[in-house]
């Protein structure tokens, strides 16, 4: 069993000693920070005056798991096997100390069973907190996030769409002449209705299309800045496809709607007016 | 005719298409607002809670001011820091996990906070009395409760119940210690959640079974207003050689390049986009009014109006269009602000009194200038369409069509 332990390195040495150290990995950052290679030898202490250290080697160095909790911090981490950890860390005056775990990890045979599993185990050594490692809707703060972000895109559709209906009344009256003759000929207000709403599906469709296109283009540019900004490999932005079809279903009905109003104002009126007699 | 009665007929002219834009600026513009107040609003809402406090001075004892260790032989650190000339006043502070039970119900835990002179804006009592006007005689171990707290438990002033100190991930067999709430308080950084209560650093010695222990996590000083925070500080890092004190401004800094780094990314990135998608549809706007009425123009450009006015039109008619959806977009975006303000702060674990969106003058200058470039720069492309057009030729294509 392993164990994270945020330690310092007070020093690297490459001089050799009789007795093997016992090895560690460190983090990437970390030996980016310290200049450290796989091999080299550190020390870590538990204060900064050094008073409890141990020697370690290094035996390799590992890109910790990306954790959106903790993005906006640089992951200075060593791992150590538990053991190592216990007599670098224990304080030696209190003999219970080496028999304390800041935490433990549990993968139950039936998951659903978690709650109960929480209950018997305070009965059973009161004091001890379980909780399980998926965090409810009401407590986790991505939740929150992803409300914000659908409350900003729903504002973002609302102003997206007055300019479409502003551009499709454009239009419109761009082909005012054309509709009145349209209507002269018999073509009835029904059918140029269809015609203006499928031409509004296809213009907000291809729209929706091109958005998606453009966020697919950009999404590696997103990630690569955000993720060289905070030193990690999480990945901040993913265009799935359930989300690029929510894209293109919420925008038809935005430009048949656009398409219909825009319309709508000119054919309402009779057809001389319509033809400027 | 002038330029601007020239732009202000044709708006009037087209009333729907003008109506549906300055609606469209409006709604892009208010959320380009909120973006500029998200950029620095929880920084500025923090310093003012921070500031509210009524301390600018923070001493730990190591690990920064979020993990926080004991400060080593505190109590004459504290005597030594409130005999400073740049001190106005010191406050110790002991913080601990601990377990309250009630005459009814489960024992439940909460975060107990031994305070000494800290109340004065640390908390506002809203039922009962605070800490330094206690009735007499005053009780042994008088509770300030959070008002998350006394909800959850149904307690209020004049409650009796019993206090046990119980240290994270150490088994203890401290006894309870009677105490009674003399009050009801809204922490400045208490959560929705709140298990944060208060009592004398006496109380709190005696509930741990303290005796000569020294060790306070946190020492506030308020200094003088002469003195100024950064001279407390060069004062009590000669007193105490390597003490880890932090100005208010600093501990804001702190927690800028840190915790609140993502909101102030995403601010960019969104007021950037939403920037880009207005200057996109207004000159999209502009550009086929403009080509819808290019015999207009080319006739304008016949009667006489030189090349210089008709420019001067178009860019007149994106300064109304962006201008008018600018304003709007101010108090669209307060409303805007306060709802997704509502959303952020269902987060957990943040003070109930923390904001994400803050107004200050500055998002608001940022703001304006920032439509009127996008307006300049919408009607760049319509203004070459008009000034070049040859009249001659659009005329005649008109007549002809």
């Amino acid at each position: 069993m392993r164990f994270i332990v945020a330690a310092l390195v007070v020093g690297a040495t490459a001089v050799g000693l009789a007795a093997e150290p016992h090895p560690i990995l460190v983090s990437r950052q970390l030996a980016a920070r310290a200049h450290l290679a796989v091999g080299d030898r550190v020390t870590l202490a538990v204060d900064p005056q050094g008073s409890r250290r141990a020697e370690f080697r290094v035996a390799g160095i590992y890109e910790p798991t990306p954790d959106p909790m903790r993005f906006t911090t640089a992951r200075l981490e060593a791992q150590l096997h538990l053991p190592d950890l216990i007599d670098l860390a224990a304080d030696p005056a209190d003999p219970a100390s080496r028999e304390s775990l800041t935490a433990l990890n549990v993968a139950l045979v039936d998951p659903a069973s978690a709650r109960q599993f929480g209950v018997d185990l305070q009965a059973r050594a009161p004091g001890t907190q379980a909780q399980r490692t998926a965090r409810s809707q009401s407590d986790d703060p991505f939740a929150v996030l992803e409300r914000f972000h659908v409350a900003i895109s729903a504002v973002t559709m609302i102003g997206g769409t007055a300019f479409l209906l502003a551009l499709m009344v454009i239009r419109a009256e761009e082909r005012r002449e054309t509709v009145g003759v349209l209507r002269l000929v018999g073509i009835s207000r029904r059918t140029l209705l269809a015609s203006v709403a499928l031409e509004g599906v296809v213009i907000a469709s291809l729209g929706a299309v091109f958005g998606v296109l453009l966020a697919v283009a950009t999404e590696g540019l997103v990630n690569a800045i955000f993720q060289a900004r905070y030193d990690t490999t999480l990945v901040f932005v993913r265009v799935t496809p359930s989300i690029a079809l929510r894209a293109i279903l919420v925008a038809a009905p935005l430009g048949i709607v656009a398409g219909l109003g825009a319309s709508w104002t000119l054919l309402r009126r009779n057809i001389l007016s319509i033809v400027r007699r | 005719m002038t330029a601007f009665r020239l732009a202000s007929r044709t708006i009037r002219r087209y009333r729907a298409q003008t109506g549906l834009a300055v609606a469209g600026v409006a709604v892009i513009g208010a959320l380009l607002f909120d973006m500029l107040l998200l950029s620095r609003g929880l920084l500025l809402s923090f310093g003012d809670l921070l500031d509210r406090a009524g301390f600018d001075v923070r001493v730990s004892g190591g690990g920064g001011m979020s993990l926080r260790l004991p400060i080593p032989d505190s109590s004459s650190l504290v005597a030594a820091i409130r005999a400073l000339p740049e001190v106005r006043r010191a406050a110790e502070i002991r913080i601990q996990t601990a377990i309250l039970r009630t005459r009814v119900g489960r024992p439940v835990g909460i975060t107990l906070v031994g305070a000494d002179g800290a109340n004065e804006g640390g908390w506002t009592i809203v039922a009962g009395t605070d800490l330094t006007a206690l009735p007499a005689p005053p009780p042994r171990c008088p509770l300030i409760v959070g008002r998350p707290l006394a909800v959850q438990l149904g307690v209020g002033p004049g409650d009796a119940v019993a206090l046990a100190i119980e240290p994270a991930g150490t088994a203890t067999a401290l006894p309870s210690l009677e105490c009674r709430i003399v009050g009801v308080a809204q922490f400045a950084f208490g959560t929705a959640t709140d298990d944060t209560v208060a009592t004398t650093l006496g109380a709190f010695h005696e509930a741990a079974g303290e005796v000569g222990e020294d060790e306070a996590e946190l020492i506030l000083v308020s200094s003088t207003r002469e003195a100024g925070p950064m001279a407390a500080i060069e004062a009590i890092q000669r007193v105490r050689p390597g003490a880890r004190a932090y100005s208010n401004e600093q501990v804001v800094e702190q927690f800028n390049r840190n915790g609140f780094a993502y909101f102030r990314q995403i601010s960019l990135v969104l007021s950037s986009l939403t920037m880009a998608f207005a200057f996109l549809l207004v000159a999209t706007l502009l550009t086929v009014s403009v080509n819808q009425r290019l015999g207009e123009i080319a006739a304008l450009r016949a009667i006489g109006i030189g090349r210089a006015r008709v420019a001067a039109m178009l860019l007149w008619e994106s300064a109304l269009l962006v201008g008018g959806g600018g304003l709007l977009a101010i108090p669209l975006g307060e409303i805007l602000a306060t709802g997704l303000d509502r959303i952020l702060r269902q987060m957990p674990g943040l003070p109930e009194q923390l904001h994400f969106f803050v107004f200050e003058p500055r998002a608001l200058a940022i703001h304006l200038v920032v439509l009127a470039t996008t307006a300049i720069a919408a009607a760049a492309y319509p203004v070459w369409l008009a000034t070049r057009l040859p009249i001659a030729a659009t005329l005649r294509r008109e007549v002809v069509g």
